[in-house]
């Protein structure tokens, strides 16, 4: 009798702790969100990890000798093992070797670049600071090739590469530049470098400009001298940024494919990725496990990462009250260093979209005269029959291209919302539960599709959609799209509502405001521009993201990326041109209303 | 009664619009036997939008032309040939494509192994084409890719013999696009191992160099060209690139391996190209062994078709003089109906059949040794 | 009957215990003070009370009703328990006016606008923050928007009121001034209130009741003079009080409800009213340094370590042959440092046991010898 009572006890105390728990909206959040992502983001890895077992049908049964459909060694044993003809070592291991010098050397120039110019920025009176301020974030806006695209035909020469013909450094300066310069690992890692500079000059550029000028006062006090303080104060004060930086740039350039096509292929450079695509089309099962690889790696970097961010040395004085902040005179340096860097900028921002613009308006290549010159290929009609290629009409006058437009808007704009929702949400349950297991959990998984290289990412949920006959079109490419920049947007909103004390919230929960209200009606307009942000970089990604979506789209027609894919596939330059200005074009208007509608911007989002 | 009737017969149309891939084989099992009205009024009694993936640009207008004249509603998609087998693959339900036309014969033989496509050959064709180009699968044109070299200067490679490419002056003055990235690349160079182009490619090498071949560690004179080609080769983005850049004023004493058909674009500058074959066939030579390579490009009925009497209607009618035009009215392609004939200035297929390199799909299945020996000289 | 009711409370984290068995009963329209250093678990105590934390065992009733039992599975939301929170930084929101802030809790309990309105000003008005009603927290000062966090916490009237330090963010002369506000608003309200802070000063003037903690225990619950002057054990000696009772290490032999004391260079007899419980010989003298008395030729000799003068009194550091004494004395006094003085314990003494958690064993007086 009274051991049932116990029991009763006990059955209570349980019910009454598993309503406390539920009754709290971040640990219902997060245990949603540990259910989805594992999912999402587990059963694709999963299924990647039965993939690198499996024999497939085809070439790849035919090669190992067994029946497809069975589990088998084989992919690892002639990825990594195979002497004959060099097999491991021109398929894997020269590969993996190049991915490292690049994704390495890549993060390396991201983090100085950004490094110096954030610190430019937020630390001296240097000149000309808001136009570079503002365009330093383009080339991350623009897709990665189109600077890789600009490089090539900026620099290429009758020297190198194909040897066939000068772009405008040989032509108009005369100037030939050495292969290294212009293919290869260099410009590989140059170029993916200046795309992911942007993370750097935003994380970083945060902490400099939050960092107490106390601290490095302190410094000058004890009669320290200029390089020593930054050496010995500043640099390290920035590490765990520095440390952010290289994994988000690490991880990206890993899994970068077409830099490395158009500046690798000419000089024969090959790079993990480049050869997980070539891979992907008859042994799926190699191609699977270089992806494995590729995630390890990633892995790797993110737990050190989090090592490092959490040893001893915290620096939680940094984000204190700032004084006022002692800015370092530039002195006589400062024209020639600022004019320096708007020359960058220009070269990597503003001039690839100039050259866009000429190319899409010349009918014959390489011929820059005004004679060749049309604007057909914006607004022409009846082109087919003139010229004998290409659509009917100019892109502007082209219903597809409008479509395409359309749709990509709508993509980008339901995966913003998704993904920038859910950001905030896991934002949400994270901050509260800070330190939890559960709360550690939902974050790592929610950074987890990043490390995810995009291409193999859109295969696996093809094979995924293939078993759920609802998941088809518009639906799939958002959840695809959803997921993938999820981590973009959970960043922004962990750093948003880390920022939030938890007061704010508690203030109007004692007074009984439900919590959907005070999501609404207090936490998100508060943070309101960070939390945008969070929606913004998903959106500006989306627009231009191609090797996610192209297994994944219904058609090639549906939206603008597959469509600009088409036709450079078919050869039709101009239109391809013209269509790759509009998706630039369109990210930044889109950039910019948001911007001066909310003042949420791109930097905000990552730097938080 | 008669409601409960419509109503099983409405249930039993819905259950039959469920993917079931045993009636796409009946389907064009019975298509076969069926004369051009009985298709026409088959594809007009399906649903929705006809969906096609063809890894030929000119696809569209074909699709276009079809649209119009039967009035049904058609997506077509220009797709790479790996990506049309991937989506064969995973997709299924009306968003997936109905017809497909595709190039690759070896992956294609192992798709139809797979039962991913089904193969149809119209009733119209039946008697028309030589039945190798009807089995495994329906050939709607070859197309070929030829050298093709910049005749300017002074140093125009206007070769006779394809071993004048290994010569090693010749480094870094040839395009080509990478055979891993276009897989009927890479079959060409496979089938150069094959011993019958072995056997040529000695043979040729002797008339060149007026000596035996010295095979050293290669297998065949296949290798060894293969080796030496290759260590020559630059590789090129796309054959559009590679055909505007060999075009350039600058490019003299350059030479590419790609598609005729490239010729047709206007930013090629075509007047600054000559193909090898017809330089040499111009003086009643030709380019020994092989001026290039000739593959097929097919048309198959996806065995998941939502829509296969409308992807069997559009095959017939890709097989019509009308259905080929937008292929047949520039050179480099290459209908296998006698009746169709080719482009003025160009050779017909007969005469490209015997001095290209031809796919075969079941040597280049059993050969995947030869091409890690071309990986490994795809390196530097 | 008593307002609030903690039963054998606890929280735990994990492993870390926040608060252990805590029992406590807060009375109607008392003004109950949680002191104790940094971590000791008195926030985590006001926030279980007010529901914004759920404890892992016991009870916690409000004027009667259960809001928390963990046996039955009672627990009541926080909005459910009619109470007010004031927050230690003030957790105004940023985006909404003063107005706005103090009447979107009103709006959510559905009053209607005009009875919003009414109370909004009646707030405005007894805070003195009139003319401020359209601006927004950034606007104002520390002081203001204290004000308008109160305003905002006493909106819809509640019958208990937490407040969580609310006057660690302000300086020392607005703390003073807040202080005396906090104490009128008390009275004027008619609630019970619940005030958390780690300044002992703030509890000695402001609570009726003073409840101390230390690492998560209750160390006593008592009124602050009884608490200062009859503290239970060296924890609370020592955190009652500025400058701080003076402690010195001693061996005592005890002899009924006299013990000699050995403390240092000094010899002492200890007179206390009952009998001395003290295991072992080793104790601890407390005496506060108002009852260190320096005298004019009498009594021990010492030598003046510093002078701390501060006008209205003067705290006096002293070597006693080794021993180090504080003592006060009324009105600004400035001894030469390393004057020779003499000094004698004037009040109550305590004496604490040593071993026993530092227990008070005993009260009295001390007779140097």
């Amino acid at each position: 009798m009274e051991q049932a009572g116990i029991r009763k006890v006990q059955m209570r105390r349980l019910q009454g702790r598993v309503h406390a728990w539920f009754s709290k909206p971040a640990n219902v959040i997060l245990l949603i969100f540990l259910a989805a992502l594992t999912v999402l983001t587990l059963y694709p890895l999963l299924s990647l990890l039965t993939e690198t077992f499996t024999v497939h049908t085809g070439r790849e049964a035919r090669a190992a000798g067994v029946s497809a459909g069975s589990l088998s060694l084989y992919h690892f044993r002639r990825l990594f093992l195979t002497r004959e003809n060099d097999y491991s070592y021109i398929q894997f291991y020269t590969p993996f070797l190049n991915t490292l010098i690049v994704s390495v050397s890549s993060s390396v120039i991201a983090i100085l670049f950004g490094g110096v110019v954030a610190f430019l920025v937020t630390r001296t009176n240097l000149k000309y600071k808001k136009f570079i301020s503002g365009v330093f974030t383009f080339p991350y806006i623009m897709p990665s090739w189109t600077l890789a695209l600009f490089w090539e035909t900026f620099f290429k020469n009758v020297q190198i590469g194909l040897k066939t013909s000068n772009g405008i450094m040989a032509s108009v300066f005369g100037i030939y530049m050495p292969e290294w310069f212009v293919y290869g690992a260099f410009p590989i890692a140059l170029v993916l470098g200046l795309h992911y500079a942007p993370f750097a000059y935003i994380l970083i550029g945060g902490i400099l400009r939050n960092m107490d000028a106390n601290l490095e006062e302190a410094a000058t006090i004890l009669k320290t001298s200029r390089p020593r303080i930054i050496w010995k104060i500043t640099l390290p004060i920035v590490k765990p940024a520095m440390l952010s930086t290289f994994l988000l740039v690490f991880a990206s350039s890993m899994s970068a494919y077409s830099v490395p096509v158009f500046l690798g292929s000419p000089v024969r450079y090959y790079v993990l990725s480049t050869k997980m695509k070539s891979l992907m089309d008859s042994y799926p099962g190699q191609a699977y496990i270089i992806v494995g690889v590729m995630i390890l790696f990633g892995v790797a970097i993110l737990l050190l990462n989090q090592k490092v961010t959490n040893s001893r040395k915290q620096f939680t004085t940094v984000t204190g009250k700032s004084g006022q902040i002692s800015k370092i005179n530039l002195g006589r340096a400062n024209r020639p260093v600022a004019i320096l860097l708007v020359i960058i900028l220009l070269m990597v921002a503003v001039i690839p979209l100039i050259t866009f613009a000429l190319e899409s308006v010349i009918v014959k290549a390489g011929d820059y005269t005004l004679g060749n010159m049309t604007l057909d290929f914006w607004i022409g009609t009846g082109l087919d029959k003139r010229l004998d290629q290409g659509d009917s009409t100019g892109i502007l006058l082209n219903p597809k291209v409008w479509n395409a437009l359309g749709y990509s808007l709508g993509l980008a704009a339901t995966c913003a919302v998704v993904a920038g929702t859910c950001g905030i949400l896991v934002g949400y349950g994270v901050a509260k539960r800070r330190g939890s297991r559960l709360a550690s959990w939902v974050n790592s998984l929610s950074f987890f599709p990043y490390l995810m290289p995009s291409l193999a990412f859109g295969a696996i949920y093809l094979a995924m959609s293939s078993k759920v006959t609802w998941l088809r079109g518009f639906l799939l490419l958002a959840l695809v799209g959803s997921v993938k920049y999820l981590p973009f947007a959970s960043r922004s909103g962990v750093n948003a509502m880390l920022q939030l004390s938890g007061e704010i919230e508690e203030a109007a929960l004692i007074t009984g405001v439900p919590w959907w209200k005070r999501m609404l009606r207090v936490i998100f307009p508060i943070q309101k521009s960070s939390f945008l942000s969070g929606y913004l970089l998903p959106m500006v990604s989306c627009m231009r993201e191609l090797s996610l979506f192209v297994l994944l789209v219904p058609t090639s027609n549906t939206i603008l990326t597959t469509m600009l894919m088409q036709y450079s596939e078919k050869g039709w330059a101009q239109f391809g041109n013209a269509i790759n200005l509009l998706i630039i074009l369109v990210v930044l208007l889109v950039n910019f209303i948001v911007n001066k509608l909310t003042g949420a911007s791109i930097d905000k989002g990552v730097g938080g | 009664m008669k409601k409960l009737l419509s109503i099983l017969v409405v249930l039993s149309l819905l259950l039959t619009a469920l993917p079931a891939f045993a009636d796409v084989i009946a389907d064009v099992e019975a298509g076969q036997a069926m004369t051009h009205d009985e298709l026409v009024a088959k594809a007009l009694a399906e649903s929705g939008t006809f969906i096609v993936y063809g890894n030929t640009s000119r696809i569209a207008t074909a699709a276009e032309e079809f649209a119009a004249l039967y009035n049904i509603n058609t997506e077509a998609n220009n797709l790479k040939d790996q990506e049309i087998y991937t989506k064969l693959r995973n997709e299924s339900g009306s968003t997936a494509a109905d017809m497909v036309m595709i190039q690759d014969g070896a992956q294609l033989t192992d798709a139809i192994a797979e039962g991913l496509v089904i193969n149809f050959v119209p009733a119209s064709v039946k008697d028309v084409l030589d039945p190798a180009d009807q089995q495994p699968a329906l050939v709607h044109q070859y197309i070929n890719k030829l050298f093709i070299y910049n005749n300017l200067g002074d140093s125009v490679p206007a070769i006779r013999n394809v071993w004048e490419l290994t010569d090693p002056a010749m480094k870094g003055s040839i395009i080509f696009k990478n055979p891993e990235s276009e897989k009927v690349n890479m079959n060409f160079l496979v089938m150069c191992t094959k011993d019958e182009w072995a056997a040529k490619l000695a043979e040729a090498y002797k008339a060149w160099k007026g000596e035996d071949i010295d095979l050293g560690s290669y297998a065949n004179a296949g290798y060894k060209w293969i080796a030496e080609f290759l260590d020559n080769c630059t590789f090129g983005k796309s054959d559009t690139t590679i055909a505007e850049e060999i075009s350039q004023d600058t490019a003299t004493g350059k030479i590419g391996l790609f598609v005729l058909s490239k010729l047709r674009s206007s930013s090629v500058l075509t007047d600054n190209l000559t193909v090898a074959q017809y330089d040499a066939s111009a003086s009643g030579y030709a380019v020994e062994p092989f001026a290039g390579f000739m593959y097929p490009m097919y048309t198959m009925v996806n065995a998941k078709a939502s829509r296969p009497y409308t992807g069997m209607l559009f095959i017939e009618y890709l097989m019509t003089q009308d259905g080929f035009k937008p292929w047949g009215k520039s050179i480099g392609a290459y209908s296998p109906d006698p009746s169709i004939t080719v482009n003025e200035g160009d050779l017909t297929i007969d005469v490209w059949k015997n001095t290209l390199v031809m796919e075969d799909a079941g040597y280049i299945l059993d050969s995947f040794e030869v091409e890690d020996f071309i990986l490994q000289h795809c390196q530097n | 009957m008593p307002e609030i009711k903690l039963k054998n409370v606890s929280k735990r984290f994990g492993r870390f215990v926040a608060v252990d068995n805590l029992n406590l009963e807060i009375e109607s329209n008392a003004f109950i003070t949680l002191l104790g250093p940094s971590g000791c678990g008195k926030t985590t105590t006001l926030r279980m009370i007010a529901g914004l934390e759920t404890p892992t065992e016991g009870s916690i009733s409000i004027d009667g009703k259960v809001v928390f039992d963990a046996d039955r599975g009672i627990n009541l939301p926080p909005n459910k328990r009619d109470v007010g929170f004031l927050f230690q930084n003030y957790a105004l929101w940023p985006h909404m006016t003063v107005y706005q802030n103090i009447a979107f809790g009103l709006e959510n309990l559905k009053w209607d606008k005009k009875r919003i309105r009414e109370r909004a000003d009646e707030l405005l008005k007894m805070l003195r923050i009139e003319q401020f009603e359209s601006r927004y927290p950034s606007e104002l000062s520390g002081g203001q928007q204290q004000r308008v966090a109160i305003a905002r916490t006493l909106a819809p009237g509640p019958k208990v009121l937490f407040m969580d330090e609310p006057l660690s963010n302000l300086d020392a002369k607005l703390r003073m001034e807040m202080r005396t506000e906090l104490k009128r608003l008390h009275k004027d309200t008619d609630s019970t209130f619940v005030y958390v802070t780690h300044d002992q000063l703030e509890a000695m003037t402001l609570s009726t009741r003073v409840c101390i903690m230390e690492n998560g225990v209750l160390q006593q619950y008592a009124p602050p003079l009884t608490m200062y002057n009859e503290p239970a054990n060296l924890f609370v000696a020592d955190f009652m009080g500025n400058p701080t009772m003076n402690f010195v290490d001693g061996e005592a032999r005890v002899n009924g409800s006299t013990a000699e004391v050995a403390f240092g260079s000094l010899h002492g007899i200890f007179h206390a009213a009952a009998p001395i419980e003290l295991k072992t010989p080793k104790c601890v003298l407390g005496i506060r340094p108002e009852f260190v008395s320096i005298t004019e030729g009498e009594g021990q000799e010492a030598s003046v370590y510093s002078t701390l003068p501060s006008g209205m009194e003067t705290t006096v550091k002293l070597d006693a042959r080794g021993t180090s004494l504080t003592a006060v004395v009324f009105g600004g006094v400035d001894y030469p440092v390393d004057s020779r003085v003499h000094f004698a314990f004037s009040g109550k003494a305590i004496l604490f046991d040593r071993e026993n958690g530092g227990k008070n064993v005993a009260e009295g007086t001390v007779e140097l010898v």
